[in-house]
């Protein structure tokens, strides 16, 4: 079986060219991302944290610097960069298994053995008896497991998830948090994941980087040492959340102009 | 025991049976009623005008010419001359208009290229094209084939067009990161089943269009199908001859947009 591989920022930078001018959305960013590491990002929106994403998935090109996987520079969209999308981007079209297979299928693997997968798949994120279902007889939170298994389905070395949980109920989102460290413990993928919660930070990564607001750079990186499952209501986590939040607030102060109220 | 075990299974069977024929009363049910007060009218104006039967017969006159008509079996082969050339041309049609319709709905510079054309040739009924079509291909098939064509077309395009411009973006991202790497594979496996749904309300749509279509241009240029029964019931005064053509034409166009709308039903995602 494959596993995760590193991932290297150099300088990667993002300008925008808009009607009203250049928008900096990246500043030069060097990071480094060890193979197999659960690396979160989080950040004021607005921050780059998303065209960060776009980057490493090769949805566009930096302005400026580069992203190695494995030594290899981004040049484009590759299977060997899964992506869990905030809005599942399952296509209705096809059955749940379908999805699932679509990767699979791309890889040229064969019909029977793309079957036996993605119902290994499925069965992972607990939803293989839904797996002749349509994508839209499904909640929010069976297609964020759908996407799940979709993106571990095809074994890439990096899973890039943008905010996949954002759109969710509070309790599901906690069950899914919990079923996707499993799932990662279990396959050692490179995950590069986007949120806006602090706690989902907390709670998932190895380690956390906070980007400063727009536009955005790297502000600070914590390393999370506590041990799988996490307990949020232990000192500790608190302590930790304070420390992020401190750092947050900093950047979200910034953002709004003092003596005038936010839009 | 085993006998009240079948008969209540047959009941069953019996029961769904009913309910299907109950449930398709029920969608024919305002047609019907449609049919009954057309025809009320008709009658009263026929009665209160005196109107001699052939300038406008009676209801009950044009169904017995209708019973006629379908009797001698003359009633289908104009049924089948028109819809043969409906068909054909219409999927001539879409064999051009998706192909092309997916390419300018992806491109936006071949669609600033294209766009001033099919603006300009869209107003332009088919019908207006009729004189033209008999000066080039005479009063055969093929006439009247290009004119269906030409009324099925834009339907086609502009909504295959707008069916690919209306993809979400995010279809095409979830596209590439999952392995379709050369943009046919992303026609084949994301655009083109993204923008079915818009594809097939154009193909209802042309189907329509096409319909009405045919019909003028055999009024014009034929020696069957149903625009040349009216307008050949008109040239030895049947007006009963003319009503059942217009009956039939009616009637189909309904009857096909039915089977569009059930195919959509069953087979498009959304």
């Amino acid at each position: 079986m494959s596993t995760g591989k590193p991932i290297v920022l150099e300088s990667l930078a993002k300008t925008y060219e808009t009607e009203s001018g250049a928008v900096q959305a990246l500043l030069p960013m060097d990071l480094e991302i060890g193979a197999g590491e659960f690396l979160v990002v989080v950040g004021p929106s607005g921050c780059g944290k998303s065209t960060l994403l776009q980057l490493l998935a090769g949805f566009m090109a930096p302005t400026a610097g580069e992203a190695r996987v494995d030594g290899a520079r981004i040049q484009g969209p590759d299977i060997d960069r899964g992506m869990v999308f905030q809005h599942y981007a399952l296509f209705p079209w096809l059955s749940v298994i379908g999805n699932v297979e679509f990767g699979l299928e791309s890889k040229g693997i064969a019909k029977a053995e793309r079957h036996t997968r993605a119902m290994d798949c499925l069965r992972m994120v607990g939803l293989e008896e839904f797996a002749s279902k349509k994508i839209d007889e499904l909640s929010g939170g069976m297609k964020q497991r759908v996407a799940i298994a979709r993106a571990f389905a095809t074994e890439p070395s990096v899973i890039l998830m943008d905010e996949p949980f954002g759109a969710l109920d509070a309790l599901t989102r906690r069950f899914l948090q919990g079923e996707l460290l499993k799932i990662w413990r279990q396959h050692q993928r490179t995950v590069v994941f986007i949120t806006h919660s602090v706690a989902e930070a907390l709670f998932l990564g190895d380690r956390v980087v906070i980007m400063t607001a727009r536009p955005g750079r790297i502000k600070s990186e914590i390393r999370v040492d506590m041990p799988h499952p996490r307990d949020v209501t232990a000192e500790d986590f608190r302590a930790y959340e304070r420390t992020i939040y401190e750092l947050l607030d900093d950047e979200l102060a910034k953002t709004f102009r003092p003596g005038v109220y936010p839009q | 025991m085993s006998t009240p075990v079948g008969s209540a299974a047959n009941g069953r069977r019996h029961g769904r049976g009913a309910a299907l024929a109950l449930q398709g009363l029920g969608h024919s049910l305002p047609y019907l009623y449609a049919a009954i007060a057309i025809a009320i009218v008709w009658q009263a104006v026929v009665v209160l005008t005196e109107a001699h039967s052939s300038v406008l017969p009676a209801p009950l006159q044009v169904a017995q010419t209708f019973g006629q008509l379908v009797a001698n079996g003359e009633l289908f082969v104009h049924i089948w001359a028109s819809l043969r050339r409906v068909l054909i041309a219409w999927l001539l049609s879409a064999l051009v208009a998706i192909p092309l319709g997916m390419a300018l709905g992806w491109s936006r510079r071949l669609e600033k290229l294209v766009d001033p054309f099919i603006e300009l040739f869209r107003p332009i009924s088919p019908l207006a094209w009729i004189p033209l079509a008999i000066l080039w291909f005479g009063i055969g098939e093929s006439g009247k084939i290009f004119i269906v064509f030409i009324g099925t077309f834009f339907p086609i395009l502009l909504s295959t067009v707008a069916g690919v411009k209306c993809i979400d973006p995010l279809y095409i991202h979830a596209g590439q990161v999952y392995g379709c790497k050369s943009s046919y594979s992303l026609f084949r496996r994301v655009i083109l089943p993204a923008s079915l749904p818009s594809i097939v309300v154009g193909l209802r749509i042309s189907f329509g269009t096409g319909w009405a279509a045919i019909i003028a241009a055999e009024l014009v240029a034929a020696r069957s199908g149903l625009g040349y029964l009216i307008a050949n019931g008109m040239e030895i005064l049947r007006a009963d001859t003319v009503l059942v053509g217009m009956v039939a034409i009616g009637v189909l166009g309904v009857l096909f947009d039915s089977v569009f709308r059930y195919l959509h039903k069953r087979y498009a995602w959304s």
